[in-house]
């Protein structure tokens, strides 16, 4: 080979992934800007729709801050499965799971508030982690491939909130569609429309920070993720690791939709999950598997989110939101890989086995 | 029970061939070292470009023949990041199927719901299509069924198992430094494998929508691409049986439409999840009870994994 200007990092340093970072999301934001041009959308002035109406207006931030709850949650359960080295592609899922769980309870029991909340809050959590179970077991035991069959839970998930929302549970007193009637017990609000699940996200995902950087657990999981061999070699039970890191991951989402339900949509309904699984994949990717990152990626994907409102009130299909995270997220998966790169200074090449 | 069981394989080789041809994609994707997450969206990609493409031009074979090259390029523009880039795969893919489902649904958007009107037609083979049972399903459907069932897993095999260029293409997948140092240009080598994966999952889209399931709509799709995904473990990575397990799943399939249509008392809801369920046990009941299984359909040894020459 001829001399290299390139050196491959096996850690890229943080600073140089973040500027990479910026570049990769000012390009994506360049693409569509011109895709938007092209199909006769004038992208400054959408631009300064978008900021006057997410960022400054009152609404805007409590939406944002509606959308970020979910976020933090789905986010945190893709986080805390990745640092063992596993992808829960299913927190969608696991998010009508929780969901559907909470929703039974507070169908058919009867109760204070103060004692209901708690219930549904467990059945959300237990919903979540029942439904990563088979996928939690495959891949402990059998070493089963844990993408694939998270992401088919989520097929099975969606139709059976499908055919409650339809069928047991359909709403019998306002006639909605594909929903439950509105539940009797909700999350209290604390600043307009914001449920107190977006404060009690923030400290989970703040706790799990700490869970995973301060206890014994934690340093395990994170080792068991870095290098299952020598995890093992050091005593570690790698098996009952990956199995507890799973399930708690899954009871995080079933969290998220357990807030969803009974914080800000108040009834079960078919498509609720709105992508905010499959977006936590994107939170925890730029989170770049720490927790405390989980918030501002968080923040960012809820400002993309909050961003659609507004193209869709602009005649834009909300689907172009999910093109525009695809992209994003393309962009920084090759800005990541960029950022290992350093320039070395061009000497006279020593060794061809380099 | 003859007319129950030639409807059921009918419907089983129809809805199969979507499956068949993605997973076949894939197997040669990964057979080279590369994990294509993004087959859902590209198949989306190539089911709305066919609908699209036959609503002006009429004719089903350029409508599919559009739908193979959108999901090339969609296949180049993963390879870009995944094998030229060296960028991780599982986010490229799954990037990849972000942007086909959200680009397909905003692109179809004014063609939802309506019936495709120009598909592929019945066509009749004299003699083998009045075979009982498998006659109608194989020789009576439309012209795709014997390309996609025959023509292309044995040519895949062939060329995998019995030509040097197979060869160099599986020591590619198994171990792309050895290869390299042989003289295999790997990241050629993956690259147009990925397309050709890719322009395969376009092709299975046009294919659903031209010949399955005449209508866009969005999410139509439906997992398809990752139930594909699944059959690629599960055949263990080999183009003949990955396409006889696409036949399997079709069954399955048609067992949950056959359900329905004799209003068996099981909520349709349920009876939609069957393929879901069924590919869940598909790839984990072999190896929980077959442990030998593990080893005889093991991945390609640098599945998933990036290839850098100065890095060892």
């Amino acid at each position: 080979m001829a001399t290299r200007a390139f050196q491959r990092l096996p850690t890229a340093p943080a600073g140089r992934i973040l500027a990479l970072r910026l570049v990769a999301i000012a390009l994506s934001l360049c693409i569509i800007a011109g895709v938007l041009a092209l199909s006769g959308h004038s992208p400054g002035m959408l631009a300064e729709l978008i900021l006057r109406s997410t960022l400054g207006s009152r609404f805007g931030l409590e939406d944002l801050m509606l959308f970020m709850c979910p976020l933090l949650l789905t986010g945190a359960a893709v986080t805390v499965c990745g640092t063992i080295g596993l992808w829960n592609i299913g927190a969608e899922g696991q998010f009508y799971a929780g969901a559907i769980a909470a929703t039974g309870v507070a169908l058919g029991l009867h109760g204070p508030v103060l004692i209901m909340l708690p219930l549904m809050t467990i059945a959300g959590i237990l919903g979540g982690m029942a439904w990563i179970t088979v996928p939690t077991l495959a891949r402990a035991y059998a070493g089963v491939n844990e993408i694939i069959t998270t992401l088919l839970l989520n097929f099975i998930a969606s139709l059976l909130t499908y055919y409650l929302t339809t069928g047991p549970w359909r709403d019998r007193i306002s006639g909605a569609q594909v929903s439950t009637q509105r539940l009797s017990v909700s999350i209290p609000e604390m600043w307009g429309i914001v449920h107190w699940g977006f404060p009690v996200a923030i400290v989970i995902v703040v706790g799990l920070a700490l869970i995973l950087s301060r206890t014994r657990w934690g340093y395990e999981i994170r080792i068991g993720g870095a290098n299952p061999e020598a995890a093992r070699y050091a005593g570690i039970p790698v098996r009952l690791r990956i199995i507890s890191v799973m399930l708690l991951s899954g009871g995080l989402a079933g969290l998220a939709g357990m807030f969803e339900v009974a914080g800000t949509v108040h009834r079960l309904q078919g498509g609720m999950a709105n992508n905010f699984g499959y977006l936590g994949i994107v939170v925890a990717v730029l989170a770049r598997g720490s927790c405390l990152n989980v918030i501002p990626a968080a923040l960012l994907m809820a400002l993309i989110l909050d961003s659609g409102i507004v193209m869709q009130t602009q005649q834009l299909s909300a689907s172009v939101i999910l093109a525009i995270t695809g992209l994003i997220l393309f962009m920084i998966a090759i800005g990541d890989e960029l950022a290992h790169y350093r320039p070395v200074a061009t000497k006279p090449a020593k060794g061809k086995a380099s | 029970m003859i007319m129950l069981l030639t409807g059921m394989l009918a419907t089983a080789v129809l809805a199969g061939g979507v499956l068949a041809l993605a997973a076949l994609g894939e197997v040669l994707a990964e057979r080279v070292g590369v994990t294509n997450l993004g087959v859902e969206g590209l198949m989306a990609l190539g089911a709305v470009t066919a609908v699209m493409t036959v609503s002006t031009m009429h004719s089903p074979w350029v409508g599919l023949l559009v739908a193979i090259m959108v999901g090339a390029v969609g296949g180049m523009v993963f390879a870009f990041g995944a094998v030229v880039m060296r960028a991780n795969q599982v986010l490229c893919g799954l990037a990849t199927t972000f942007m086909g489902l959200g680009l397909s649904t905003a692109l179809g958007h004014s063609y939802a719901g309506q019936p495709v009107e120009t598909t592929f037609g019945h066509v009749s083979i004299p003699l083998l299509s009045s075979i009982p049972i498998i006659g109608p399903a194989l020789f009576g459907q439309n012209i795709l069924i014997i390309p996609i069932y025959v023509l292309l897993p044995l040519a895949a095999h062939f060329i995998m198992f019995r030509t040097r260029h197979g060869l160099n293409m599986r020591a590619v997948g198994e171990n792309p430094a050895a290869a390299d140092a042989a003289g295999i240009p790997v990241m050629a080598m993956r690259f147009w494998y990925v397309t050709l994966g890719g322009a395969m999952a376009g092709m299975a889209g046009g294919y659903l929508t031209l010949t399955y399931v005449p209508v866009w709509s969005e999410g139509m799709v439906a997992g398809r691409g990752w139930i594909a995904l699944a059959l690629v473990i599960f055949a263990g990575y080999r183009p003949v049986i990955v396409t006889l397990s696409a036949l399997l799943f079709g069954l399955v399939t048609a067992l949950s439409f056959v359900g329905q249509a004799h209003n068996w008392p099981i909520d349709p809801a349920f009876l939609n999840m069957l393929p879901y369920i069924g590919t869940m046990a598909f790839i984990i009941v072999p190896v929980v009870v077959w442990h030998r299984m593990r080893r005889v359909m093991a991945a390609p040894a640098a599945l998933a994994q990036p290839y850098y020459r100065d890095v060892r």
